[in-house]
């Protein structure tokens, strides 16, 4: 029997209040990014767990030029045989994104035909590929950086602004470009590895214990760490709440050296949002809380985490997952597995999708939202951050003077309560819409949203068992812990997290990766064996379970709960509020 | 000829006077491989029995006009046929020959009623023992004269199970194309027991062999009773591959009240032991390539390791087969396209 979960209360043409976007809005390349019609129930939708808080109006622009151009523009380049790239979809502020089939055998196979060569060139040739692309992306963003908003005039502002969106959709035209050929690869070897009978979920290990931008800058914060320990600055860490501590820091003589190192350390990695893609998102730059709590609770930790001793560990475990692989199997499949290995690591795919986030997701939007905030300042908004409550046709009139942001004024107030409305509902969203399939083909669905048989199951299942005190999911990473659950719908409070709680959440991203420094254990509705969360649980050796499903609604903040990261269970000792 | 030593016979003959069973088993012999002491009851031994009784008339009489969709009468008919079968005295000079013949096998293993495995040894085309595979009887641990005769008349009425006559029936061919040899083998003192496979049965890949082993002797293993321990060796390297031991919960073992082999619980210090150790391991897999490389194709055998082998001696071989079931896979470069076109782009199609 089919499961449809009906989508009729977010059927709407405007997208949010004031705004309904002309057909001619924005070019698309298969597909454009709009609003759910009742057609479009036939689909299936899930929930994409990357923005938690729900995407103001200039935010869109992502789902227009990054979700739907990107993955549609380099699934139809490459071409990516089986699909074009994916569909989105807004209900509320909530992104939903559906995999755009093709039905063809035919069509595939003459894909595959043409995809072929590009991928052996593409896997032979990767170090130099993603250089060249890192190479681009940083000129653009040099290029940008250079600005000055601040002393820049409105029209200066609407070229930044139009080269800001350029270099964001560029970037994310590159980021499809190089994922979907290094999944490929991956996945490719993963089905070998099956078929020659190798466990696989000893495959992620293989890969594992390269060093990442993301990795680095998270041993920054554990030098900076040991900074402000040295200095004895653990004591006013400890009593100043987190959003204080940056006025705090630069309020006491005795922290003067610990704030230069900080401010030297922020130039190089502070250009990072607290989540990817999204101009709503301040930069530790503009905003060093995160990092700052991130070091306050660091300081509240026994022991230091040992990043050398950590990569030894996960350098060790790959190189004795790939013996032992090796040795059960016959000499003739050594020879293919050596090379399978050898095309995996170097062009890496758990290791890119760390790595890239630094280069990419966490740092692009940054342009746009500058450009954008240093407009509505210019223009008398009441915040400046009432830039991103405009869509894109909007704020470039007002740039260009072509209309008078008092038309916006009103408009602005009514979005941010539009936006904080829905936002509020997200932990009511349904995690897919639609028609849901007995199982989902695309790979990358299912290795990164996690969205295999299990998952649709749990969804499938939700709400009959209103106590369950057992979930179950994909293991991650394995081994077991027991712990406070602390259930964060987004990262803004990631820096609450205590030393040895337990992480729950819809599904992690790289800003989240220092918590796994401090975390005891990791749940997550979402994810598969290549999710942010699988890949971080791994490298820093925390037990990590994905696509339990509904992990976010069935555990409380507060419950006692066990993570067995070796069979994939999550287990609730003790209900924070039990009633009896 | 009504009794056949099967390492007296030329290779090329063995098949068609022993059946395809023994007749391998004596081409065996041929190639140095070891084997135990046997003899075969003929084909024309068994030609000869079955007209000279009236048998042949009696079944002829039984199969007119049988109705394959009538399952119920087809085991009446087959029970009676079996029946009398069994029933039926052999003429005193070939019952002379049989006996004759298990004495001199007492006498070259030097002991007295030795325990031996009677078993069916089919003939008809080429490889039918794979279509009648496991339907024909095999007894295990008959010793005595009286048991072995009784045995062999047993094995000749295994050609009409109700599978077997409705098998022929839809094949259009007679019981009389298919005569049956029987054969008399030493029984080998089992340490342990298997089959083993020059190439992967089930995946078809042809770097390796598969060795299924269980203690005690081969019939709790053939028939699926036993879950055996798995192993796979690497033909190019001789590397042990796979090392899956099983929890081994009954066991074939001689039963001496009884006079046979029969199934019992597995001894529990012994269940999830491993039933072979490395050199054993290596003499099996020695044995099963040296006769695929004899036959040029892939093939199975049984194997009995003697509770007397010591190591670096052979391991003896009971039964060997080609291996027909399977595609035979080489193993491929790493071809990355290749591989996705497999595993990601025809998911679903």
């Amino acid at each position: 029997m089919t499961t449809v979960i009906p989508l009729d209360e977010y059927i709407s043409e405007e997208w949010y209040p004031g705004f309904t976007p002309a057909f001619d809005h924005a070019p698309f390349y298969v597909e454009p990014f709009q609003t759910f019609t009742k057609e479009d129930e036939k689909r299936f939708w899930f929930l994409d767990f990357h923005w938690p808080r729900g995407l103001t109006p200039l935010a869109l622009i992502w789902n227009e030029d990054g979700y739907a151009w990107g993955t549609q523009s380099a699934a139809e380049n490459l071409p990516l045989p089986p699909g074009r790239g994916l569909s989105v979809r807004i209900a509320g502020v909530h992104t939903y994104a559906s995999p755009i089939d093709i039905e063809s055998g035919f069509e595939i196979g003459e894909r595959a035909g043409r995809m072929g060569p590009y991928l052996g060139n593409f896997i032979a040739n990767f170090d130099e590929i993603w250089a060249d692309r890192r190479d681009e992306v940083e000129r653009s963003w040099q290029h940008l950086l250079s600005m000055d908003p601040s002393s820049m005039s409105l029209p200066e502002l609407s070229a930044m602004l139009k080269e800001a969106r350029v270099f964001h959709k560029r970037a994310f035209e590159i980021h499809f470009e190089v994922m979907y050929p290094l999944l490929v690869n991956y996945l490719g070897f993963f089905g070998w590895c099956a078929e020659a009978g190798i466990d696989t979920s000893q495959i992620g290990k293989f890969l594992q214990g390269y060093d990442t931008k993301i990795m680095e800058t998270d041993r920054e914060l554990w030098n900076l760490t040991r900074a402000a320990k040295a200095d004895g600055l653990a004591n006013l860490f400890a009593k100043t709440r987190a959003e204080e501590l940056n006025a705090a820091l630069s309020a006491d003589p005795a922290a003067a050296s610990f704030v230069q190192k900080f401010k030297d350390f922020l130039k190089v990695y502070g250009y990072r949002t607290e989540g990817a893609c999204d101009v709503a998102l301040p930069s530790w730059i503009e905003d060093p809380t995160p990092a700052l709590g991130m070091i306050k609770s660091f300081l509240e930790k026994d022991e230091e985490h040992d990043f050398e001793a950590a990569r030894a560990a996960a350098i060790a475990e790959r190189e004795e997952a790939i013996a032992a692989a090796r040795a059960g199997l016959s000499a003739e499949e050594q020879v293919a597995f050596d090379a399978g290995v050898a095309s995996c690591q170097s062009a890496n795919f758990p290791w890119w999708q760390d790595d890239h986030n630094y280069y990419i997701d966490l740092r692009v939007s940054l342009p746009l939202r500058w450009a954008a905030m240093a407009i509505a300042e210019r223009v008398g908004a009441d915040n400046p951050e009432d830039g991103i409550y405009l869509f894109w046709p909007e704020i470039i009139a007002v740039a260009d003077g072509e209309k008078s942001y008092e038309e916006f004024r009103d408009l602005v107030a009514q979005r941010r309560v539009y936006f904080n409305e829905s936002r509020a509902m997200r932990s009511k969203m349904p995690k897919v819409l639609g028609t849901i399939p007995e199982a989902v083909a695309d790979p990358v669905l299912i290795e990164i949203f996690g969205l295999n048989e299990h998952f649709l199951n749990a969804i499938k299942a939700a709400g009959s068992d209103s106590d369950v005190r057992t979930l179950t999911g994909l293991p991650a990473s394995k081994g077991k812990a027991r712990g406070i659950a602390r259930v964060f719908n987004d990262a803004d409070e990631l820096h609450r997290l205590t030393p040895g709680d337990i992480l729950v959440c819809e599904s992690t991203s790289p800003n989240w990766t220092p918590a796994f420094a401090k975390i005891a254990a990791c749940v997550c509705d979402g994810g598969g064996m290549l999710s942010h969360a699988a890949i971080v649980g791994r490298e820093y050796g925390v037990p990590t379970v994905t696509a339990v499903g509904l992990a976010t609604v069935v555990i409380s903040d507060g419950d006692e709960i066990e993570v067995d990261g070796d069979t994939g269970t999550v287990t609730v000792y003790k209900r924070a509020n039990a009633e009896a | 000829m009504h009794v056949l030593w099967i390492d007296g016979v030329e290779p090329g003959e063995a098949i068609r006077l022993s059946g395809s069973k023994m007749g391998r088993l004596a081409e065996l012999a041929t190639t140095g491989t070891k084997v135990p002491l046997a003899f075969a009851v003929t084909v024309e031994a068994f030609n000869e029995h079955f007209q000279s009784t009236g048998l042949d008339d009696a079944i002829e009489f039984e199969l007119r006009g049988i109705d394959l969709t009538d399952h119920v009468g087809l085991e009446v008919v087959a029970d009676r046929i079996r029946g009398r079968i069994v029933s039926t005295q052999m003429s005193q000079e070939l019952a002379d020959q049989i006996v004759d013949a298990y004495e001199e096998l007492c006498d070259k293993a030097s002991d007295l009623n030795i325990p031996t495995a009677v078993r069916s040894s089919a003939t008809g085309e080429d490889g039918s023992d794979s279509s009648f595979a496991g339907i024909f009887d095999t007894f295990l641990g008959v010793s005595g004269s009286p048991r072995v005769l009784e045995a062999v008349r047993a094995c000749w009425a295994s050609l009409f199970s109700p599978r077997a006559i409705a098998y022929r029936a839809r094949h259009g061919i007679s019981h009389h194309q298919m005569p049956m040899a029987v054969g008399v083998v030493e029984l080998v003192h089992a340490r342990a027991s298997g089959v083993a496979f020059s190439i992967h049965p089930v995946s078809g890949k042809r770097d390796r062999v598969v060795i299924e082993s269980s203690w005690g002797w081969g019939e709790a293993v053939v028939q699926g009773l036993v879950t055996p321990d798995h192993f796979e060796v690497g033909k190019a390297d001789r590397r042990i591959l796979k090392r899956n031991i099983n929890d081994k919960k009954v066991v074939s073992a001689f039963d001496f009240s009884a006079g046979h082999v029969t199934e019992t619980n597995m001894p529990e210090r012994l269940r999830l032991r491993s039933s072979l150790d490395d050199e054993q391991i290596a003499a099996i897999t020695h044995a099963v390539l040296a006769i695929e490389d004899h036959y040029g194709y892939p093939v199975d055998i049984e194997w009995v390791l003697d509770r007397h082998r010591r190591e670096g001696e052979p391991i003896a071989i009971v039964q060997t087969r080609p291996v027909t079931v399977v595609e035979d896979v080489a193993p491929v470069a790493y071809d990355p396209m290749a591989l996705a076109n497999k595993f990601i782009f025809s998911k679903g199609r």
